[in-house]
């Protein structure tokens, strides 16, 4: 019933966001067919490497099959907005991807296309980060995104503050993207995760930043072309001086990923998890509430069919 | 035998014009760092010469005293140019164009452009010297022209194959010194092709120098008694200073190009060893020049015994505040004494924020590098520019030296501040802050946080004025330190490693 519930939202939410409905690859990829006996909503799993939390979360969520079909063009869309190492957690963990790319070529996807946009020099980020190596090992294309012409304007016509943004074209010519942002602490944004992660799939940050960026943050996410799956890295976690980081006190080893549907309960889970290591109240990330009154997505992870797996 | 001494000569001077030039061009992204080959330079080794490039300096003079002006023929990319220059324009030109002939030395204008550059630097002043440098202008011409050149066939070549080639952005457009290289490549073209050397032997005050010193050179060529006068040397000599009728050869203006040599049928034109015999014999017939070439070096040796004494009296001490010299820059004067503006700096920087100064520095400060953090900031893990500066001008700097060197700081203006404006979340700049001299505090009872900056720990790096939102003016600007500091070790914040057991949720 819940459940039930939850998807009305969800296609509720889509429905006036849209301004066209066959874009949408939530709707038109076949989102109902059967794959696995398990469809959760929401998949925590702590306690694993990278690339083993992700293939039991996957099975849980119903199999990489639910949200890549065959022959379809993917972006998958990490955090590598700093020149950091992997061992820093400024950026997503390279495993986490690599097995993430290869997973969606296992099932026929036609292409998988990684990048961000960077906030340091962009070669350093994709270099140092270790995720343009592991990208391209597992099979996937490295894409650009330094620079303006690599970004087109698209209307995001339920936003509040963000009415449009230039938003890389991957993103806008590909079949689905999954979104795997690093959980983080955020000096500006308190936290950032799956919504935040948005901010390097768009040209201009400045704009968020001097308009209402919670405001922003929540606007973007109710993008018409959403990812088909939010997958947080939550391996390393930076817990103080994010989301840059100083040096590897700022790091905690966290082994936990957290994978939903629904970005918000991503984001929400995640938060939750990490307020254990430090307190964070969920309305101090206000654009997470924000995103729930705007019917993103929900915070009410009791309402949603939830699979917790310790390794 | 003078055939293959030659061409070991031509093919010196292509590798040193081309590892030159390719310092300037597609660099900062180049795996090999190419930048030791720039030590070979006169007018930087010179500058340097007691900030550590004593040894480039005393190498150029001592090959100069034994061959002659060699550095005008092979390491000097200015004169590389010119000999290819000319060697096209002879496509263009009759035989009977293409032969040379002696032409008498242009004293005058020469001696001018030395008293122009030398007299400056004798009262502490460098920028008449580093615009009249050729190497330097040869790297300004690489770096606005060529560079640029280069940057637009890339761009082309990526709108082709774009996803394995990336769109390369333009450096920053400074005009003053785009028209200054282009009339610099302009005036070299034209004089090499209608003159071939005539640059290098009017306008060229290291050439005059370096001219002043080979006339005392241990080897040069020289005109043997069997001549016979038939003036095939002559024809092909780029300096025009071979004089058939008296069987003279001006060394002040041979570049030891050796054409001479190997075009001479009789091989009555030898490049030999001269100073067993009496040296002011070949001196006598220009021996109205030999006080020349002495008032020239002399003033060259002015000009470094009062760099070495730090005597000044006609400098600019005050410097503008709101000029960033790049990190190893030590002071804006250290820079302003030592920099000849070659931009090997410029071409380095990987984020494009050294741009060549107009006004910045004041007057004696042009084209000088600054930083300009419009459309990035100081790479915190980059040290590029430190490591290719062919004189110390900007000394080199290990990463972790490079990361406690404060060029500046920056300043908080809360009244511009989005936080404090709008009463909303921003801190961008402390998402950005390298060091965490920005940490976000709550603000006055608010949800929210505000800025609190720590500038003993800044760098002067510029990422909190780059990404700053707020207009017209931004809330983080990086003010200038006219010398150099060392910045605070950032804090250290040790945080107890736990381990969660439960979700959470």
């Amino acid at each position: 019933m819940e459940r039930r519930n939850f998807l009305k939202s969800v296609l509720y939410g889509g429905l006036v966001s849209m301004a066209s409905l066959k874009g949408n690859p939530l709707l038109s990829s076949g989102r109902m067919e059967v794959v696995s006996d398990e469809k959760n909503d929401l998949v925590a799993v702590m306690g694993g490497e990278p690339a083993q939390m992700y293939s039991r979360a996957i099975e849980a969520m119903g199999g990489i099959s639910r949200f890549v079909k065959k022959g379809q063009r993917v972006v998958v869309k990490p955090n590598i907005g700093w020149d950091k190492s992997p061992q820093e957690a400024a950026n997503t963990n390279p495993q986490l991807v690599a097995a993430i790319i290869k997973d969606c070529l296992k099932v026929g996807a036609k292409e998988v296309v990684v990048f961000d946009h960077t906030c340091d020099t962009w070669q350093s980020c994709y270099k140092n980060s270790g995720l343009e190596e592991a990208a391209k090992a597992a099979g996937a294309r490295i894409a650009f995104a330094h620079d303006e012409k690599y970004y087109r304007t698209v209307k995001i016509p339920s936003g509040v503050r963000l009415k449009e943004a230039k938003i890389h074209s991957e993103i806008l010519d590909c079949d689905v993207w999954i979104n795997v942002p690093i959980l983080k602490n955020h000096g500006g944004a308190r936290m950032t995760i799956s919504m935040k992660n948005f901010m390097g799939i768009v040209w201009d940050r400045r704009f968020w930043h001097a308009n209402d960026l919670q405001q922003c943050i929540a606007d973007c996410s109710t993008f018409s072309k959403m990812p088909v799956l939010n997958i947080v890295d939550a391996y390393r976690i930076i817990t103080q001086n994010g989301p840059k980081g100083k040096s590897l006190d700022d790091v905690q080893l966290a082994k936990a990923l957290f994978m939903s549907t629904d970005i918000v309960a991503a984001d929400t889970a995640a938060i939750k998890f990490f307020s254990q290591y430090k307190p964070v109240e969920l309305n101090a990330v206000s654009h997470i509430g924000i995103a729930e009154k705007m019917k993103i997505g929900t915070t009410d992870l009791d309402s949603l069919s939830v699979k917790r797996i310790k390794i | 035998m003078y055939k293959r001494l030659k061409w070991i000569r031509v093919a010196l001077s292509l590798l040193f014009f081309l590892l030159i030039t390719l310092n300037f061009i597609y660099f900062a992204y180049s795996k090999t760092n190419l930048s030791p080959v720039l030590h070979l330079q006169f007018v930087p080794a010179l500058l340097g010469l007691f900030t550590g490039t004593a040894v480039f300096f005393a190498i150029i003079l001592v090959l100069t005293i034994l061959f002659g002006r060699v550095y005008c023929s092979s390491l000097c990319p200015m004169g590389t140019y010119q000999d290819i220059v000319s060697r096209f324009a002879d496509f263009f030109k009759s035989k009977k164009q293409r032969r040379e002939k002696y032409r008498k030395p242009n004293n005058i204008l020469r001696y001018s452009f030395v008293l122009l550059a030398f007299a400056p630097l004798a009262a502490g002043i460098t920028l008449p010297l580093a615009l009249l440098d050729p190497y330097s202008n040869w790297g300004r011409v690489s770096n606005e022209i060529f560079s640029r050149g280069e940057n637009f066939i890339h761009n082309l070549l990526s709108t082709i194959f774009p996803d394995a080639i990336f769109y390369r952005g333009y450096a920053s457009l400074v005009i003053p010194v785009l028209l200054f290289s282009a009339f610099i490549l302009l005036l070299v073209t034209v004089m090499s092709a209608l003159r071939r050397r005539l640059f290098c032997n009017t306008i060229c005050p290291v050439g005059t120098v370096l001219g002043a010193i080979s006339r005392y050179s241990a080897f040069r060529p020289v005109m043997g008694s069997d001549c016979n006068h038939c003036g095939i040397c002559e024809t092909v000599c780029k300096s025009n200073c071979i004089d058939k009728e008296k069987r003279e050869i001006d060394n002040s203006r041979c570049v030891a190009c050796l054409n001479c040599t190997t075009s001479c049928k009789r091989g009555s034109v030898t490049y030999q060893f001269v100073w067993k015999k009496s040296a002011s014999q070949s001196d006598k017939p220009f021996s109205g020049e030999r006080r020349q070439a002495l008032l020239t070096m002399g003033l060259a040796g002015t000009a470094l015994v009062s760099r070495a004494a730090g005597l000044s009296p006609f400098r600019n001490e005050k410097s503008e505040k709101e000029a960033i010299a790049p990190p190893g820059a030590v002071s804006i004067q250290h820079l302003k004494d030592n920099c000849t503006a070659c931009h090997a700096c410029v071409a380095a920087c990987p984020n494009g924020i050294i741009v060549p100064s107009t006004v910045e520095y004041g007057i004696d400060g042009l084209f000088l590098p600054v930083l300009n953090y419009n459309n990035h900031f100081c790479g915190y893990d980059c040290n590029a520019c430190t490591k290719v500066c062919p004189n110390h001008a900007l000394l080199p700097m290990t990463l972790e030296e490079k990361k406690l060197c404060q060029i500046g700081k920056a300043k908080f203006s809360m009244r511009n501040c989005i936080v404090y404006t709008d009463k909303t979340d921003c801190g961008a700049c402390d998402e950005h802050c390298p060091t965490k001299a920005i940490t976000m505090i709550p603000y006055n009872g608010t949800n929210l946080y505000i800025p609190k900056l720590n500038s003993d720990i800044c760098i002067g790096c510029g990422a909190c004025e780059y990404i700053c939102p707020a207009v017209p003016v931004k809330a983080m600007i990086v003010q200038s330190n006219p010398v150099h500091l060392r910045a605070q070790e950032p804090l250290v914040e040790e945080q107890k490693k736990i381990k969660v057991q439960e979700f959470g949720f």
